[in-house]
């Protein structure tokens, strides 16, 4: 019985020679039916071509490192499996809408800057003192927040969202969520030190609601959702006499 | 030059926007329906403004503008908004978020309440207009 094999067409892109991006075919051994994407390349990588280059690091859908459009759609490539296409070929691409570096690999500085500018992290007027304990948070407190912290900064969707790719000063899906993740979050007190990022107009409300941001999440996070709320309640604090109060 | 092109190092290829973008996917597609909707509503919007001001002339001049084409258009205009009311308030289930008895109100319910709101409104302003109307 003939080998399975699977046709692999990638993106090369060499800034030293190449005046633009161009498509590789690679035709690869398809062994075993738990073969990803992201083994595809691997093996690419190892048997084939080793000038081939890409991000990846933890091949379990945590790190976020290996987003790649696969057949036009925003991947993780880690849990994108070659059996889902197979006969036909794959085609990967770098994710949409961001500066091309080399082969598959973006440059994510302005994801980075944007991330900084939200300030991801809790902030307190006064910090609790570690002798005080903890600071408890009860159920309902946590699933105020939960989903919008399961991003692991893949930037799928900022591949997916046209917005993003028409004007990058547009601060994007993720950022955004992560934003509302932590003014939900019952032990933030920095929601007036994002605000001006999220108000302004490259901000929340750059997003027309396309919506496509929240389909590509691998895990689960509808930052869509947390685009529209954040909207909601800006307007909210606008609108309302009691708005502008902590 | 775009912003991505101006942000790429030199050795960088920029990310260019292709002209179809929205051709390349359903969802896309019909999020590109779903805003131009809004085109044909504002024109039949601004007609109805020039109807009211006619209608302002009196009873004994006035007479609708009911040619074939523009009823054609009307309906066409009522469909496209039907489509753009309905999209819209399928997505309220995402845009409000707020808690009853202390207990938050699942989006399928803020859909529905929604719905019902806009029947309801449909029917006072319909009951209305066939009063006035008589």
């Amino acid at each position: 019985m003939p080998e399975k094999r699977i046709s692999i067409h990638a993106t090369r892109y060499d800034p030293e020679h190449d005046k633009e991006p161009r498509l590789q075919t690679y035709d690869i051994p398809f062994s075993d039916e738990s073969m990803v994407v992201l083994d595809a390349l691997n093996y690419i990588k190892s048997h084939v071509d080793g000038s081939l280059s890409y991000r990846w690091s933890c091949r379990m859908g945590i790190c976020g490192s290996c987003g790649m459009m696969v057949n036009g759609t925003p991947k993780l490539t880690c849990s994108a499996f070659l059996r889902d296409y197979w006969p036909r070929a794959v085609v990967v691409q770098p994710l949409n809408n961001f500066p091309l570096i080399r082969d598959l690999v973006i440059d994510m500085d302005d994801f980075m800057h944007k991330l900084k500018s939200i300030k991801p992290w809790i902030i307190r007027k006064q910090e609790i003192p570690l002798g005080a304990g903890e600071h408890r948070q009860t159920s309902d407190q946590i699933d105020e927040f939960r989903q919008f912290s399961e991003c692991i900064n893949c930037m799928l969707c900022y591949a997916a969202c046209p917005v993003y790719g028409l004007n990058n000063e547009f601060l994007g899906p993720a950022a955004t969520a992560l934003a509302r993740r932590y003014n939900l979050d019952s032990r933030d007190e920095g929601l007036k030190q994002r605000l001006p990022v999220l108000a302004e107009s490259e901000g929340v409300w750059e997003c027309s609601f396309v919506g496509e941001c929240s389909v590509v999440c691998p895990k689960g996070v509808d930052p869509a959702k947390a685009i529209q709320q954040t909207k909601l309640d800006t307007t909210m604090r606008f609108v309302l006499p009691y708005g502008n109060r902590e | 030059m775009s912003t991505s092109e101006a942000n790429a190092t030199p050795r960088e290829y920029p990310w260019r926007m292709p002209a179809n973008w929205w051709t390349r996917s359903r969802h896309y597609f019909w999020y590109i329906v779903r805003e131009f909707t809004a085109v044909p509503l504002a024109l039949w919007l601004l007609w109805l403004l020039v109807e009211i001001k006619r209608a302002g002339d009196g009873p004994a001049r006035y007479s609708p503008h009911g040619s074939a084409p523009f009823v054609i258009f009307s309906v066409v205009v009522l469909l496209f908004s039907l489509y753009h009311s309905f999209t819209f308030l399928s997505l309220a289930g995402s845009i409000l978020h707020f808690k009853l008895l202390d207990r938050p109100v699942s989006a399928s319910v803020i859909v529905m309440s929604q719905f019902a709101a806009w029947a309801v409104a449909s029917g006072v302003i319909g009951f209305f207009l066939v009063w006035l109307g008589r």
